[in-house]
């Protein structure tokens, strides 16, 4: 039986060293993880804004009130600042975002560099360019927007 | 009035830094990365550091080393805000000389209060 003629388009299936096919599906899976926390964070910092958005019309409508005691309107004072700050919490959210997506789309134009040097090979200007992969686990471990922790040394 | 000197390379951070700081009395100037933040400090006049770790040019680490060996910052004290958290970053924060850890998002009534007990 013949062989089935392969082009170099269409390279044999497993034609992938399998240790480089681990370390791209290693990088791909730790991407993928990445865009779930992503996608929890997001979630959790639009829950926080409704909530404090919502509050804060409750308690503003206790200030306006003209037949609302002192008390009560202190009291709303409160609340309000309480839910302010629980905005400013999660409004932080775009500083990790945007560290977690940088460090991702540096894993996956890794991956995307090393299938086209393996595919392709060389370029008309030579070797083909990898970018490297990030050399650090990503900074941004943080599953959910509540305060971080606080260490005095 | 208490003159703190936040460093972000985040512009929405730095918002939300200065909008706490200023709103506890503050005084605030800001920095966009350590190497601004560096030649702004160099002017003197700062009560408090308080620094991201991860920004171009000159991280929060290297900021720190840098203004320990500045005579008008031996003692100023530095804090670190970052989304780090391993401790391995925290010892090579503290080594650097840095006052304080606080890992982001920060609570801003926890943030006050911290800066309150650190400057005197």
């Amino acid at each position: 039986m013949n062989p089935t003629p392969t082009t170099p388009f269409e390279p044999e299936a497993g034609a992938m060293p399998l240790l480089m096919a681990a370390d791209l599906q290693d990088h791909l899976m730790v991407a993928g993880h990445d865009l779930d926390r992503l996608q929890r964070l997001l979630s959790d910092t639009c829950d926080t804004l409704l909530a404090s958005f919502h509050g804060a019309i409750q308690q503003i409508g206790t200030l306006v009130d003209p037949a609302s005691a002192a008390d009560r309107q202190a009291l709303a004072i409160d609340s309000l600042r309480e839910q302010l700050g629980a905005a400013v919490t999660a409004l932080q959210f775009q500083d990790l975002a945007s560290q977690l997506i940088a460090h991702t789309h540096q894993r996956l134009r890794n991956c995307a560099d090393q299938l086209a040097r393996d595919a392709f090979g060389p370029d008309a200007d030579g070797e083909a360019v990898v970018a490297s992969a990030p050399l650090r686990p990503n900074p941004v471990t943080q599953d959910e927007m509540d305060a971080g922790s606080v260490e005095l040394f | 009035m208490h003159s703190i000197l936040a460093v972000d390379d985040s512009a929405s951070m730095r918002q939300m830094v200065s909008f706490t700081l200023k709103s506890a009395g503050y005084k605030v100037t800001e920095a966009v990365d350590g190497q601004d933040a560096y030649d702004k400090a160099a002017m003197g006049g700062f009560d408090l550091v308080l620094t991201d770790q991860n920004m171009p040019n000159l991280d929060g680490i290297g900021l720190t080393r840098k203004l320990r060996d500045h005579p008008n910052f031996k003692t100023t004290p530095i804090l670190i805000l970052t989304t780090e958290s391993s401790d391995q970053m925290k010892q090579a924060g503290r080594a650097a000389g840095a006052t304080g850890w606080l890992v982001k998002p920060f609570d801003p009534v926890r943030l006050i209060e911290v800066i309150r007990k650190v400057v005197r």
